[in-house]
């Protein structure tokens, strides 16, 4: 007799929890729709929110982590790069850059400008302005995007290529393209360290070109 | 052979439960399967992958499913029953490799997947894959270059049930759409081969005699291309390929292809090796079950550096 609710009460309880489950497909439903996969969106909901915030808050000046890059990757990595990059992949480092432009090859639809940061002539680093852009800097300078969070390396990539199309569209459309030359460049981004390549190509988030001297 | 199975089985979970003081009985065992050694790609896996496994002191049981799934369930079945302790796998298609996957998972042998994905995570222990859009990025940034960003080109595709087929042809024009001089006359798919390519390439050059490139799913296919523009007399045409075989390397030193791009193989193969010595001895995973491995691009610069996947320093 006074097993019979007690009986009753677990099998209410049994349902609620049974009730409780059937939300968690309809969730899983939702995360794993491919088709909605919208790399653009994505990249503008973290943009302003996560991105700037956090390449402006890891950021080290061009010439120190450059210098360190080339005699120390590790050390670079450790403290300019992103720590949860894949095994084998080269460090990919988050920087700020201040110098003039020495040149400009905005012929290239892949344009970019060469920027000398310590005032010996010569360009130090060249940036790229876009349209058309190289890489998965950005991308690969957070510490936050992972690989295994998505389906496959075509959604992984699309996501990288998002990044670039984001700052080309706000950032990189609104700079100067004409007598570039002698105009001072202030950037923050990010570059991948490459073997044989003779200037580092950084791929800017903010990007500012100072008015003709 | 169910027995024998069930027997191995036992003896497997008894030495598991003996822990690692036991001696080897199928311990030492590591299967390697991959598609077919015709072409040198997979061979070059399979090679890399039995010299780890025996420069870490395993035997190696060397199969090959030849594309084809039913196969490749047969061969871990093989795998599972003779007590191998790990398999390194170059999968038949990435759905239906599941299945198998987790069957020797439930058998208690960890699988390391080289190559190609599967569409599923937590059922192998790794996933090692080249980043094939990443090596189709470069090549096509070259082939731009190349091309001085303007021209008419053609595009040939591989086998379309290959995964890494249709990554590499979006890696390409992930690149090459952003520039709106460059125009695709023709796109079909080789299938990966050599003679098809050739006899594609014979037709396509008649209905469009003003092509300036060609860029290839992968090197066999370019290799095809190539000779057929060879035969025309069409030696200024820009060929690029993919995968950085031997062969390619010599076309590039010979001035004729341009420029392919490398999958680490060999070195990937190895890496899954380690990583499976590591899961047998330490009870380690991999920090991330599914790891990109970056590709290189090939051209006269650094070919003579390339021999069997693998470039020299």
């Amino acid at each position: 007799m006074l097993n019979k609710p007690t009986w009753s009460i677990l099998a209410v309880t049994v349902g609620i929890s049974l009730t409780a489950c059937k939300i968690l497909p309809t969730q899983s439903a939702d995360g794993g729709d491919a088709a909605a996969f919208n790399p653009d969106k994505m990249v503008e909901e973290i943009w302003a929110a996560k991105v700037v915030p956090y390449l402006q808050q890891k950021a080290g000046p061009f010439p120190e982590v450059h210098a360190l890059a080339k005699t120390d990757p590790a050390a670079a990595g450790a403290k300019y790069g992103n720590p949860n990059k894949q095994a084998n992949s080269p460090w990919t480092f988050t920087v700020r850059l201040e110098g003039e432009i020495v040149a400009a090859n905005t012929q290239s639809r892949a344009a970019t400008v060469d920027v000398d940061v310590d005032g010996d002539g010569k360009a130090d680093a060249r940036v790229q302005i876009g349209p058309a852009m190289r890489g998965t800097a950005l991308r690969d300078s957070l510490d936050f995007v992972q690989f295994n969070d998505f389906t496959n390396q075509i959604d992984f990539a699309q996501f990288g290529k998002a990044f670039n199309a984001y700052a080309g569209k706000t950032v990189l459309s609104k700079l100067p393209r004409d007598a570039l030359e002698g105009r001072t460049a202030k950037i923050l981004g990010a570059y991948t360290l490459e073997s044989g390549q003779d200037l580092p190509l950084v791929t800017p988030a903010e990007a500012e070109i100072g008015p003709k001297p | 052979m169910k027995l024998t199975r069930r027997m191995t089985l036992a003896a497997f979970a008894g030495m598991l439960a003996l822990g690692t003081a036991a001696p080897a009985y199928a311990a030492d065992l590591i299967a390697i399967i991959t598609p077919s050694h015709d072409n040198p790609f997979f061979k070059a896996e399979a090679v890399g992958a039995e010299a780890k496994a025996k420069e870490l002191g395993y035997e190696a049981l060397v199969l090959v499913h030849d594309d084809d799934a039913n196969k490749q369930s047969e061969l871990i079945d093989t795998a599972i029953g003779r007590g191998a302790k790990a398999i390194i796998l170059d999968n038949a298609g990435a759905d239906a490799t599941v299945a198998a996957v987790q069957k020797a998972k439930d058998a208690g042998v960890p699988s390391f997947l080289i190559d190609r994905e599967i569409n599923a995570t937590g059922v192998a222990v790794a996933q090692i894959v080249s980043n094939n859009y990443q090596g189709a990025q470069l090549g096509a940034q070259e082939f731009v270059k190349l091309m001085g960003e303007k021209g008419n080109f053609v595009e040939l595709v591989g086998k379309e049930s290959d995964t890494n087929a249709g990554i590499r042809s979006k890696g390409y024009h992930d690149v090459i759409d952003d520039y709106p001089d460059l125009k695709m006359v023709a796109q079909q798919s080789a299938n990966w081969s050599q003679t098809e390519a050739y006899s594609k390439m014979e037709s396509i050059l008649q209905a469009n005699p003003d092509i300036k490139g060609v860029i290839s799913g992968n090197d066999t296919m370019a290799m095809g291309a190539y000779a057929a523009l060879v035969a025309a007399n069409r030696k200024d045409v820009i060929v690029v390929g993919f995968d950085g075989s031997n062969d390619v390397r010599d076309s590039i030193t010979a001035g004729g292809i341009k420029a392919t791009v490398l999958q680490p193989a060999y070195a990937q193969a190895q890496m899954a090796v380690e990583q499976a010595n590591d899961f047998i001895k330490n009870k380690k995973s991999p920090a991330k079950e599914k790891q990109l491995m970056d590709c290189v691009l090939v051209n006269s610069e650094n070919a003579p550096k390339l021999e069997t996947f693998a470039l020299t320093n």
